[in-house]
């Protein structure tokens, strides 16, 4: 259950802390998310990935259908990786770490 | 010993903090990694670039300006702009280019001045070396003081430049451009000074082409009787822009004749990129008398560097006193080609030797004094500092004579102590250019455009004109310098004054011509007057064919419609084909031939010599005469220092009316070839080629395909260019070739009732990848089908065609 309270939480700060601040803001975000809940550090991490990883690909996705995939298509071909994919991933790695770090900071 | 909890939490926070890090820096590893983290959050990455389709009216606060300004888009999304006075007009126009435009107009200033640098890297230092050498910064500085001492001209190019800040301080990293977020970094304020070094990129693509080190070089090997041949002065062929015959009546300013160069010796200097051959453009204007409406239309076909975003920005300006629409450059205020409700202008490049090199000898090597006329003069030297994007800042100095700056010495190109060449450069010397553009948009009759094209120095251009009153005419201006017999075709000794420019064509003996009898003028890029004009003409370039084409159809047309002046920009009748196709054949009919190459010869033999999208005729064809071009002048190719290549027409010329020219024989192989025998040898190689294509591309060598019009972006990222689907080439009207071709197609009918106009540009308004206006005029473009310009006169009839409207008001003070 608290692991599912993280994830919530960590999606709904972040999205308010990212509409207005620049995208690392999201770190601090799921930090103190992290820590309020104190969950276990791998499963923190996990929690932390999949929820910026998921705010970040729904966002991306909702812009990608909204404009037909106009630069979506474009940027693909600059990529190394499907841009989805890398925005999940960059996004997921940096929610995850920052959720550790929290979690890490609470456990006793 | 730390308790364990504390390394892990340490550790944990360090890993975090460096990934943030990492991911909020932009790397290079080979290749330019955007800061990622930055640029995937879809927050404000490069995500949000992506635009939808939807707009909504929109209200905006500017600072600056002093009264509402009102902008109407259309759905081609060109802004229709209308303000109270001039100075909110060219606020607004920098305003509203920026906001489409912004990231080209960095870019392509940068460009102009040499710091492409520091944004690509080292890579482009010796580009940027070059452009600071050849006095690009210099030219544009002098530009801009004479520009500042007219009112009128300060207060259009400072409202402009405030502009184009104004939307740069709008900007949060969300709203960038997508080429800033890909490279990592941030626009710098605009400047007075970037509309000058802008009006240089324009100097240096269409005035600054010579030869003088490759004819210098030929001059030495081949020796001056060659030369004239291969090099003819006036080539045997083309109507002139202006047959006047005796016609000209002024009394021309003379000098004496001064001797040939300076002892001809080689130069092994590599000269600087040379701009491509057959750029160009079309234009003419035919008079009422030969029109459907009885009213004079005009045709524009200004032939440029294809790039993503374009050159051009369609722009419509309203103020009171002036009415005008058309392309403007994304960099300058005004309407550079356009039409008003009285008047429509459209030029073409009208190149003459406008560059000399000059020999310098220093006294010694501290270039401190250099000889001229026996006595030894101070030279000045600059220190140029270059930023290098991930390398330590680079230093160059730069020594200016009397003549410019040296562009070569040792350090730049240059491979002993002696060879020093300074650069004289019509462009140098500064004009008030935009004075000419402000006057036709404002202009009434054929009286305001002769006294707008008093202010125009360079780049030198055929102005076409078309007035509602029913006048046509046609102007060759830029300031020329009035040259002797075979000056400046070499390098000059730059220790003899008597060498140097000593005065200018008087703008009123330049070659002109208003309402000729044949009822049209027109222009490309040909020699442009009879010969009985008293001047000495020169170009190392001139074209030979579209103008023979464009005067051959509209000699024989009436009742013309615009529909048909459209059809005839997107010509791809090739004239070069006509005349090289039947002395190719001729030649080849006793050739030993098997099946394959029987079918090409019955292919070129039955083509109707258009070089149209489909079909594969055009593509041997080009294909065998590039293979004979070089086969021909393999002595050119393969010699140790530059040589010079001749004209496609007067290769053709030689090998109609010389058969026992010595350049025909191959140097490379034991045998003697003759002619008959390098057309066949070409032919096989042709073949080949065409061959060799299909077979990669596993399909038919249709002509569009085959020579693969590509509309790059400025960065080559390949994904952000077009491959566009388009036959011509540069020697059709549709002079469409590779990344060069027609940049911004205008019709305009100059009827009583209201004049009616037509443009297309191969792109868009929209700068923005992200945006369907990106590309959106690509396929009009491809089919000459351009748009119906909406020229109302106020925001309100424009209703119909409104998309979105934009209004801009003073903020409160």
């Amino acid at each position: 259950m608290k692991l599912l309270l993280q994830f919530i939480a960590t999606l709904i700060v972040c999205f308010i802390l990212q509409t207005f601040l620049p995208w690392w803001s999201m770190a601090f975000g799921a930090i103190a998310v992290s820590y309020w809940y104190g969950n276990k550090g791998f499963q923190a991490f996990i929690v932390g990935f999949l929820a910026i990883g998921l705010l970040w690909f729904g966002v991306a996705f909702y812009i990608d259908v909204s404009t037909h995939s106009i630069l979506t298509e474009k940027v693909n071909k600059l990529l190394p990786l499907n841009s989805f994919l890398i925005t999940t991933l960059v996004g997921g790695l940096v929610g995850g770490m920052a959720s550790l770090t929290g979690a890490l900071l609470k456990a006793k | 010993m730390l308790p364990m909890k504390i390394i892990k939490i340490l550790s944990s926070t360090i890993i975090t903090l460096s990934l943030i890090i990492f991911l909020n820096t932009s790397w290079n590893f080979g290749a330019p990694i955007p800061p990622l983290g930055k640029f995937l959050d879809p927050f404000h990455g490069f995500w949000q670039n992506a635009e939808t389709e939807k707009v909504t009216d929109k209200n905006l606060a500017i600072a600056g300006l002093t009264e509402k300004v009102t902008i109407v888009y259309d759905s081609t999304l060109i802004p229709h702009i209308f303000a109270n006075n001039d100075h909110d007009l060219y606020l607004a126009q920098g305003y509203v280019t920026a906001q489409h435009r912004l990231w080209q107009m960095e870019f392509q200033t940068h460009a102009a001045a040499g710091r492409l640098s520091e944004i690509v890297g080292e890579a482009a230092l010796d580009y940027d070396r070059g452009q600071r050498r050849t006095g690009m910064v210099w030219g544009a500085e002098n530009s801009l003081k004479i520009m500042h001492e007219d009112p009128k001209m300060k207060q259009a190019v400072g409202a402009y430049t405030e502009g184009v800040n104004q939307y740069i301080k709008s900007l949060n990293y969300e709203q960038l451009p997508l080429e800033y977020k890909l490279l990592g970094y941030q626009p710098e304020p605009w400047t007075e000074l970037k509309v000058g070094l802008f009006l240089m990129n324009m100097a240096k693509t269409l005035n600054s082409d010579e030869n003088d080190f490759e004819m210098t070089n030929a001059l030495k090997t081949f020796g001056k009787e060659t030369l004239d041949l291969l090099f003819p002065d006036r080539e045997a062929v083309s109507d002139p822009i202006v047959d006047n015959i005796g016609g000209w009546k002024f009394k021309p300013v003379t000098f004496d004749s001064i001797p040939l160069s300076n002892g001809v010796e080689f130069v092994s200097t590599k000269p600087l990129e040379k701009q491509p051959k057959g750029i160009g453009s079309n234009n003419w204007a035919v008079s009422g008398k030969k029109t459907a409406t009885g009213s004079p239309i005009l045709c524009s076909d200004p032939h440029l560097g294809l790039t993503m975003p374009s050159i051009w920005y369609a722009i419509h300006l309203n103020a009171p006193g002036v009415n005008v629409m058309g392309a403007s450059f994304p960099g300058a205020p005004t309407v550079i080609i356009g039409f008003n409700d009285s008047i429509a202008w459209g030029p073409t490049n009208a190149q003459r030797d406008l560059v000399d090199w000059y020999k310098i000898t220093f006294k010694d090597k501290t270039k401190n004094e250099y000889l001229s006329d026996g006595q030894w003069r101070q030279s000045i030297k600059v220190i140029e500092k270059f930023k290098i994007n991930g390398k330590p800042d680079f230093f160059d100095t730069i020594t200016f004579t009397h003549h410019g700056p040296v562009t070569f010495d040792r350090s730049y190109h240059g491979d002993t102590q002696k060879n020093h060449y300074a650069y004289r450069w019509i462009a140098h010397d500064g004009g008030n250019i935009l004075r000419t553009f402000y006057e036709f948009n404002r202009g009434k009759n054929h009286t305001d455009y002769m006294s707008a094209l008093d202010h125009y120095y360079f780049p030198a251009q055929n102005f076409a004109f078309a007035s509602v009153a029913g006048d046509i005419a046609i102007r060759v201006q830029g300031k020329y310098p009035i040259r002797r017999k075979d000056e400046g075709k070499f390098v000059l000794d730059g220790s003899k004054t008597s060498t140097e420019w000593k005065a200018f064509i008087p703008f009123d003996q330049n070659v002109m011509i208003k309402n000729p009898e044949r009822g049209f003028v027109s222009s490309t890029n040909q020699y442009p007057v009879d010969s009985t004009y008293p001047y000495y003409v020169h170009s190392n370039n001139w074209e030979n064919y579209r103008n023979r084409r464009i005067n051959r159809v509209l000699s024989g047309l009436s009742n013309i419609t615009p529909q048909q002046m459209m059809a005839l920009q997107n010509d791809n009748y090739n004239i070069q084909a006509e005349e090289y196709i039947p002395l190719l054949l001729e030649d080849m009919k006793t050739a030993q031939l098997n099946d394959e190459e029987k079918k090409v010869i019955e292919l070129l033999h039955n083509w109707n010599f258009e070089n149209n999208a489909t079909g594969t005729a055009s593509s041997y064809f080009e294909a065998w005469v590039t293979e004979l071009q070089k086969a021909i002048w393999d002595e050119m190719e393969d010699a140790k220092v530059s040589l010079p290549f001749p004209s496609d027409h007067t290769t053709w010329w030689l090998l109609k009316n010389k058969p026992e020219l010595s350049f025909y024989d191959h140097q490379k192989t034991p045998e003697k070839e003759d002619r008959k025998a390098i057309i066949k040898i070409a032919f096989h190689k042709a073949i080949e080629q065409v061959g060799k294509w299909e077979k990669n591309h596993n399909k038919k060598a249709d002509w569009a395909l085959f020579k693969d019009s590509y509309i790059r972006h400025l960065l080559r990222i390949e994904p952000l260019g077009i491959h566009a689907i388009n036959g011509g080439n540069s020697n059709t009207l549709n002079a469409s070739r590779g990344s060069w071709g027609p940049s911004w197609r205008m019709v305009v009918s100059l009827e009583k009732s209201g004049v009616k106009a037509w443009g297309v540009y191969p792109g868009g308004q929209s700068g923005n990848p992200g945006s369907t206006h990106y590309d959106d005029f690509i396929k009009r473009w491809e089919d000459a089908k351009p748009f119906p310009l909406k020229f109302k006169p106020s925001p309100e009839s424009m209703a119909t065609s409104t998309f979105f409207t934009a209004t801009l008001t003073p903020t409160a003070k």
